[in-house]
C-alpha cells in the first residue's frame, strides 16, 4: 500500500505494509534512527514523535494511521543546522546523559511548551511523565525545559 | 501472514470493511490493541481504523446530556469546555490516565471497550450513569454502561456492532466530584485501587445524594448502593467515613496480582473514602 | 561551548550532547547494515531441566529463515564468564539452569520469519528439581545448579577482626535485624543490541552495546573458537549500562550468527521482554546484622551474615560478594567485626554487576541497623555517625588503614549544618492531615577501582592529526556517564584546545588500547590519570617541534593556543597542522600506561578473597538526607526533599558531577520504593515496563547536591570515582525516614505502599 504523509516538512510517499509499526518504518526504511525504541509497549516514551504537532508513540502506531498526517521526528527539529530552542537548552543545561531517552523527551517537551508555554516545574514533570529516563534523575531535564520556556517567553 | 489495513471514512465504509473482514479488529487509539497484538494476546486478519470517521468523533451537548463520539481522544476530552464544566469527574479520571502520549492517542470508546477492571474512565462513567449507543448496519440500541461491561475484556457488543456514542447525563448542579487513584507510582500508573465520587451536600451539611464507583477491586467497576444509602443523610465526618469504609472493604472483591495483594486493595478501597474530607473544601459545580 | 578551551572545575556542556539531542548519534541499536539478517534467541521453557532433544527442523522450514543454530554449532568452549568460573554456555548444552538460558539462535530475513521460527523450535526436556532461594540452596540435599559444584556456593568470604561475639556481650546497646533487599533490573533504555559481520580476511567484527569491549574480545574468541586477534569489537556510546552490560550479553550470539550467515551481517536487538529475561540483575540479598556500641556511643562490634542469590551462573557474583563484605562495616571504626557471606547459585535469573556492586545491599542493611542502634542508645543519628566516622589514618571496620582522602566526617557535618536538618523536628510536626513525616540519613562509601590483584590499568592514546586537530582514543566505554567528554576536557586543558578542535574515538579493539571496563568507579580515575600523562607528552612534542621550526626558541617563549603555537616575543603563529607535518608518524601519537595504586594489606586475608578484589585503597564517601511523607490512607511515600553530600574528591565538571549524583539517587529511589523484579519459582512475573515500575519525573523531587571537595592525591586533578557512591545511601536514608514516620521499620524492600500500610495497620491492632 502506498502511504502519503508529510515528514519533517517534506511530502513523501512510501510503499509499505500498512500494518508495520511507524517506529520500524522510520528507523529501518527511512534511516531516521533518532527515534528510539525501548519497551515496544507504550510504557517509556522513547519512540515519541509528533503527529500534527501532538506527541504520540510510534511503537503503538501502524503505517496506515499516518496517511495524510504531518510527522515530526527529532531529526526534523533541527532546521538549517540550527537546533530547536528545546534542544539547545537540553545541551546547555546538562539534560543529556546516555541520550537514548533524549529524542523522545525533547519531542514531549516541545509538545508540552506548545500547549503551555510557561509551565511550572511540577507541570513540566507532569508533561514529561510519559518518558522514562534512567540516567539523569530528571532534574536537569526539568531545568532545560524551564530554561527553554523562558527563552521562548523572551521572544514573545 | 500479512494483515489488511482499512481506513474507512464513513460508517457505510466501516460496515463494508467489517463485512469483508469479519475477524478484523477495530483500531481506535491503538494503545491497548497494539500492545496485545505484540504480546500475542490478540489475533486479527485486519486492522480497521476508526480514526477518520467524523461521525465517531466530537462532543456535543443537548437534551440534558453530553454526547461523546467514541473515537474522541482523552486529550480532546480534557480540552473540551462542556466536559470541564459539566463532567469534572470524567475530566479528573482522564487527567491521570496513562501518560500524555497515551492521552493524545487513546480514545474514550477504547477505554470502555477494553473493559479493563483498572480502566480509569470506567468508575467515573458508572457514577455518571453513562449510556452507550451500540450501532450495527441494522440499527442502534442504547444500554447503560453497567450492563455493557460483563467482565475483564468482556462486553455485550455483538460481532456486527460498534460502540457509536457515549451519552452522559448532565449532573444536577451543586455537586462536588473526585477521582482518587492509587497506583504503584504517581504517573503512568495502572490503578491498584481507584474510586470515583460525585456528591451533593445539603445546606445543613449532610449528604443529599452520593454516587460512588471503585476500580480494580473486582472484575468490573464496583458500585455499593448500601454504602451510598448509608452515607445519604449523614455528614461526611471522619467517624461516618470510617464506618462506611469498613462496609466498602467488606463489599469489594479484589484479587492478588503482580501489582498488589487483595488484602491491600480491600483495605485501601475503604480507607480511600477518607479522601472525601478533602472534597468538602473543593469547588462546587 | 565548541569555541572555548575547557577549564577543569567549571561547569560545561558535554561534548556528546549535541549529536545525541539531534538524533544523529549512532548507538549499537542504530546500525542496519545492507543485506543484514535478524537474529534472536529461543530461551528455555524451564528453570532447571536436562536437554534431551532440540528439534529445529520445523523452524528451518519457515520461509526466510537462514539458520537455526544450537550448541552443536559452537566451535569453541561454548562458555563465557570470568575466571575462575567461566560457567555460562553460549547456547545451552547439557542442561538449562534458568528461564533465561538460551537454547537456540535463529537467523532470518525478517522479524516476522524470526518470530514464526522461534515458535516452531521444539525442545524435549527432562525437568529437574530446582532451587529458588539462596539459603535453601545451601541446605544439604538441595538440588545442584551445577552438578560439579557440590554445595551451590559460588563464592564465600569472611572478614574477622578482634572477637565480635564476645565484644557484643559487653556492649551497652545492641540491635539485631535481618534485612531483605530486592532484585533490581538495570532497565537501561537501550536493550542489548549489536551488529556483526565477518571481514574478507576472516576477522569477526562487531559493533555492540558493551561496557567491556576488550574483555569481550577474549571471551568471544574463547567461546566461539577464534584467535583473539581475529575478533574486533567496537563499543559506541551506550544507551545506558549501570553494570548490566559489564560482560557478555548478545556478543556471542552476534559472533555465532555472523559465522553462519553466509557472509551476511547479523543484527540482534533484544526486545524489552527478552532483555528482562536474559540480562543480569542486582543480587537479591539477605543481610543479618548484630551491632553494638558502648555506653559512650562508640561502636564496638559488628556481626554480619550476608547471602546473595547469584542465580544460575557466576557472572561477577564473586567480586560482588567480596565488595558487599568489604563495605559491610560502612564508614566506621569498629574494633571487633565478624562478617561472613555466601554467594549462592539458584535457578533464578543471573545476578551480576550493578552500580554499587554489592556495597549497595550491604550498606542498605548496615545503615538501617545504625539508626536502630542510635534510637536504642538514645543518640542523635547524625551525632552518632559522626562520632564513629573514620578519619584519614584510622583503621576501618574491615581492617585496612585509610591512608588517603577520607571525607565522610565533612559530609556528615555539612548535613548537620544544613537547614533541611536543622529545621527537621518542626517540619515533621507540621504534617498535614492523614500524612506522617519523617527524616532519615545514611552514610556510605564505595571503593574505587578493581582492588589489589586484577591490574587496574588504562592505556591512554592521543594523536595530533594532519589538520592540527586533537584526537583522543578512549579505551573505556561511555555508557552515559560522560567520561569521553571528560577526557576531552582533560586533553583540552592540557593542550589548550577547544572542544571544537578535538574529537574522541569510542572504544574499538582495533584502534583504542585496552583500558579495563567501564565500571568500578574507575573510568575517569584510571583513564584520566593515563591521559594527563599522554597529553603532557604530546604537548612536549608539539612544543619541541615548534621550537625547532623557530630555530631553537625556548619553550618559555612558546604558548600552545587553540589550533596553533605562538612564539610570544615575535607574535608569530605556527598552525598545529604545520607542526603535525613536521612530526614523524611515530611521534604524532602519544600513549601512556597508568596503573592505579592498590592496597598492600595481606595479613590474614584469604588469597581467593584478595583475587576477588579485597581490599580497596581509595574510597569515595557520601552522606544523604531524605525528608519523606507517608500517606496514612494508602501507604504511599512521597520524597519531599533530598540532600546529598559527596566526597568524590575535586570536581572536574560540576554539571557532569550533578548528573551522576541526581541519576544515582533516582535510580536508587526506584530501588527503594518501587522496583522489585519479581520471580516466582524461576518464572519472571514482572516481564516488562508495565509491571516493573521505574520512577517517572513526578515521582521524585528536586535534589540538592553538595560536593565536599577533599583532594585525593592519587586522582586526576584530585578527583575520585563518583558513579556508584551516589547510589548507595538512598535506600537506607529513605528507609530510616520511613521508620521514623511510620513508627515501625519495614525489613523487606522495596518500601511499597502496600508494605507501609501493613505496618501502619499493625500499629492500630496494638491500640
Amino acid at each position: 500500500m502506498k502511504i502519503h504523509f508529510r515528514l519533517n516538512g517534506s511530502d513523501i510517499a512510501i510503499e509499505t505494509d500498512p500494518c508495520r509499526r511507524v517506529v520500524d518504518i522510520l528507523r529501518e526504511d527511512l534511516g531516521l534512527t533518532g527515534t528510539k525504541e525501548s519497551c515496544g509497549s507504550g510504557e517509556c516514551g522513547a519512540c515519541t514523535i509528533l503527529v500534527d504537532g501532538e506527541s504520540r508513540l510510534s511503537c503503538l502506531m501502524v503505517a496506515g494511521q499516518i496517511s495524510g498526517r504531518k510527522i515530526t521526528t527529532i531529526e526534523g527539529l533541527v532546521s538549517q543546522g540550527e537546533m530547536h530552542p528545546v534542544q539547545k537548552a537540553f545541551v546547555d543545561h546538562g539534560a543529556v546523559q546516555c541520550g537514548f531517552c533524549t529524542p523522545g523527551m525533547v519531542l514531549a517537551a516541545v509538545d508540552l511548551l506548545r500547549r503551555n508555554p510557561h509551565p511550572g516545574r511540577q507541570e513540566i514533570r507532569r508533561g514529561l511523565s510519559g518518558n522514562i529516563c534512567r540516567c539523569t534523575g530528571y532534574q536537569k531535564i526539568v531545568d532545560a525545559v524551564e530554561a527553554a520556556s523562558r527563552d521562548t517567553g523572551d521572544k514573545e | 501472514m500479512k494483515k489488511e489495513f482499512i481506513l474507512p471514512k464513513t460508517l457505510e465504509e466501516l460496515w463494508e470493511a467489517r463485512a469483508v473482514h469479519p475477524r478484523g479488529a477495530l483500531l481506535a487509539g491503538g494503545t491497548d490493541l497494539l500492545v496485545r497484538i505484540r504480546a500475542g494476546r490478540a489475533d486479527s486478519q485486519a486492522l480497521i481504523s476508526l480514526d477518520r470517521i467524523p461521525d465517531l468523533r466530537g462532543i456535543s451537548t443537548g437534551d440534558g446530556e453530553i454526547f461523546i463520539g467514541p473515537a474522541t481522544t482523552h486529550q480532546q476530552l480534557l480540552d473540551d469546555y462542556s466536559v470541564q464544566k459539566h463532567l469534572p469527574l470524567l475530566r479528573q479520571s482522564v487527567e491521570v490516565l496513562g501518560s500524555p502520549q497515551v492521552r493524545h492517542m487513546g480514545t474514550l470508546g477504547g477505554n470502555i471497550c477494553t473493559a479493563s477492571p483498572a480502566g480509569d474512565t470506567l468508575p467515573a462513567l458508572y457514577v455518571l450513569g453513562a449510556r452507550l449507543d451500540l450501532r450495527s448496519p441494522q440499527g442502534c440500541r442504547t444500554v447503560p454502561i453497567k450492563e455493557f461491561i460483563e467482565g475483564p475484556g468482556k462486553t455485550v457488543l455483538r460481532k456486527d456492532e460498534i460502540l457509536s456514542g457515549i451519552r452522559v447525563p448532565m449532573p444536577d448542579p451543586g455537586f462536588r466530584a473526585g477521582y482518587h487513584k492509587v497506583g504503584q507510582r504517581k504517573a503512568m500508573a495502572i490503578a491498584v485501587v481507584s474510586m470515583a465520587c460525585q456528591v451533593w451536600i445539603n445546606d445543613h451539611g449532610t449528604v443529599g445524594r452520593i454516587r460512588l464507583g471503585w476500580g480494580s477491586v473486582g472484575p468490573t467497576v464496583k458500585t455499593l448502593p448500601e454504602v451510598e444509602k448509608f452515607l445519604e443523610g449523614r455528614p461526611l465526618s471522619l467517624e461516618v467515613l470510617r464506618e462506611a469504609g469498613q462496609m466498602v472493604s467488606k463489599g469489594v472483591t479484589p484479587i492478588d496480582d503482580v501489582r498488589a495483594g487483595a488484602a491491600y486493595r480491600r483495605l485501601v478501597a475503604g480507607r480511600i473514602l477518607l479522601r472525601l474530607l478533602d472534597l468538602l473544601r473543593k469547588e462546587v459545580f | 561551548m565548541e569555541n572555548q578551551i575547557p577549564v577543569i572545575g567549571r561547569s560545561q556542556p558535554r561534548f556528546d550532547a549535541k549529536a545525541k539531542v539531534s538524533g544523529t548519534e549512532r548507538y549499537a541499536a542504530d546500525y542496519y547494515p545492507p543485506g543484514m539478517l535478524w537474529g534472536a534467541v529461543k530461551y528455555s521453557d524451564h528453570a532447571h531441566a536436562r536437554l534431551k532433544k532440540v528439534d529445529t527442523s520445523g523452524a528451518k522450514e519457515v520461509p526466510g529463515v537462514v539458520a537455526v543454530l544450537t550448541c552443536e554449532d559452537v566451535a569453541g568452549a561454548n562458555r563465557v564468564g570470568i575466571p575462575p568460573r567461566p560457567d555460562q554456555p553460549v547456547l545451552a548444552d547439557e542442561k538449562v539452569r534458568h528461564r533465561g538460558d538460551p537454547v537456540a539462535l535463529v537467523l532470518a530475513e525478517s522479524k516476522e520469519a524470526l518470530a514464526a521460527a522461534l515458535d516452531l523450535i521444539s525442545i524435549d526436556y527432562e525437568v529437574l528439581p530446582a532451587v529458588f532461594d539462596s539459603q535453601e540452596a545451601l541446605m544439604p540435599g538441595a538440588p545442584l545448579v551445577h552438578s560439579e559444584n557440590e554445595n551451590n556456593i559460588l563464592h564465600k568470604g569472611k572478614i574477622l577482626k578482634g572477637s565480635a561475639k564476645e565484644a557484643l556481650k559487653e556492649c551497652a546497646a545492641v540491635v539485631e535485624a535481618t534485612f531483605r533487599l530486592p532484585r533490581q533490573e538495570h532497565a537501561y533504555l537501550e536493550t542489548e543490541a549489536g551488529v556483526a559481520w565477518v571481514e574478507e580476511d576472516g576477522t569477526l567484527v562487531m559493533i555492540v552495546s558493551t561496557q567491556t569491549p576488550h574483555r569481550d574480545r577474549m571471551e568471544v574468541a574463547h567461546a566461539l573458537g577464534l584467535p583473539p586477534g581475529r575478533v574486533r569489537i567496537m563499543a559506541p556510546y551506550l544507551g545506558g549500562g549501570f553494570g548490566g552490560k559489564d560482560g557478555i550479553s548478545v556478543q556471542c550470539f552476534l559472533g555465532l550468527g555472523a559465522l553462519h550467515s553466509g557472509g551476511r551481517p547479523v543484527k540482534i536487538w533484544n526486545s524489552r521482554e527478552d532483555s528482562f529475561l536474559s540480562s543480569t540483575k542486582r543480587h537479591p540479598a539477605t543481610v543479618t546484622i548484630k551491632l553494638g556500641c558502648g555506653a559512650d556511643g562508640a561502636l564496638q562490634a559488628l556481626c554480619c551474615r550476608l547471602f546473595l542469590d547469584t542465580g544460575a551462573y557466576a557472572s561477577l557474583g564473586g567480586p560482588v560478594l567480596t565488595l558487599a563484605l568489604e563495605h559491610a562495616g560502612g564508614v566506621y571504626r569498629i574494633p571487633h567485626v565478624d562478617i561472613e557471606g555466601y554467594c549462592v547459585y539458584t535457578n533464578n535469573p543471573v545476578s551480576g554487576a550493578f552500580r554499587g556492586f554489592g556495597a549497595t545491599q550491604a550498606l542498605a542493611a548496615l545503615e538501617q541497623a545504625v539508626d536502630m542502634l542510635a534510637v536504642k542508645a538514645g543518640l542523635d543519628p547524625l551525632v552518632f555517625r559522626l562520632k564513629n566516622a573514620l578519619r584519614r589514618g584510622e583503621e576501618s571496620a574491615c581492617g585496612p588503614l585509610r591512608t588517603y582522602s577520607t571525607g565522610i566526617a565533612s559530609c556528615l557535618k555539612t548535613i548537620m549544618d544544613h537547614p533541611l536538618w536543622l529545621e527537621v523536628r518542626s517540619w515533621e510536626k507540621d504534617a498535614p492531615p492523614f500524612k506522617r513525616r519523617g527524616v532519615g540519613v545514611a552514610a556510605v562509601l564505595q571503593g574505587v577501582g578493581y582492588g589489589p590483584v586484577v591490574p587496574d590499568y588504562a592505556n591512554a592514546k592521543i594523536e595530533l592529526l594532519e589538520d592540527g586537530r586533537i584526537r583522543v582514543y578512549s579505551g573505556v566505554t561511555d555508557m552515559g556517564q560522560g567520561n569521553a567528554s571528560t577526557y576531552l576536557q582533560i586533553a583540552g586543558d592540557i593542550l589548550s584546545q577547544r572542544f571544537g578542535d578535538m574529537e574522541a574515538v569510542q572504544p574499538d579493539t582495533a584502534r583504542t588500547l585496552p583500558s579495563g571496563s567501564s565500571s568500578a568507579s574507575r573510568t575517569t580515575f584510571t583513564y584520566g590519570n593515563a591521559l594527563i600523562k599522554a597529553a603532557g607528552l604530546l604537548r612536549e612534542r608539539i612544543l619541541q617541534r615548534a621550537s625547532l621550526m623557530l630555530m631553537g626558541a625556548a619553550y618559555t617563549e612558546l604558548a600552545l593556543l587553540p589550533g596553533r603555537v605562538r612564539h610570544i616575543p615575535s607574535g608569530r603563529d605556527l598552525p598545529l597542522g604545520l607542526i603535525a607535518s613536521m612530526l614523524d608518524s611515530s611521534e604524532k601519537v602519544c600513549v601512556y600506561s597508568y596503573v592505579a595504586p592498590v592496597a598492600r594489606d595481606i595479613a590474614g586475608i584469604d588469597e581467593n578473597f584478595r583475587n576477588m578484589g579485597y581490599p580497596h585503597l581509595i574510597f569515595s564517601y557520601g552522606a544523604h538526607l531524605a525528608r519523606i511523607e507517608i500517606d496514612e490512607i494508602t501507604g504511599e511515600v512521597t520524597v519531599k526533599s533530598y540532600l546529598a553530600c559527596t566526597d568524590a574528591g575535586r570536581v572536574l565538571n560540576p554539571q557532569a558531577y550533578e548528573q551522576q549524583v541526581h541519576g544515582g539517587i533516582v535510580q536508587s529511589l526506584g530501588y527503594t520504593l518501587f522496583e522489585d523484579f519479581q520471580v516466582q519459582k524461576g518464572e519472571i512475573l514482572t516481564t516488562g515496563l508495565a509491571t516493573y515500575i521505574l520512577p517517572t519525573a513526578v515521582d521524585v523531587p528536586d535534589l540538592l547536591s553538595i560536593a565536599v571537595q577533599e583532594e585525593e592525591e592519587n586522582g586526576p586533578y584530585g578527583m575520585k570515582g563518583l558513579g556508584e557512591v551516589c547510589a548507595n545511601a538512598t535506600f537506607p536514608a529513605v528507609a530510616n525516614a520511613a521508620a521514623r514516620a511510620a513508627g515501625r521499620r519495614i525489613f523487606e524492600g522495596p518500601l511499597t505502599a502496600e508494605r507501609i500500610l501493613e505496618v501502619l495497620a499493625e500499629e492500630h491492632k496494638g491500640e
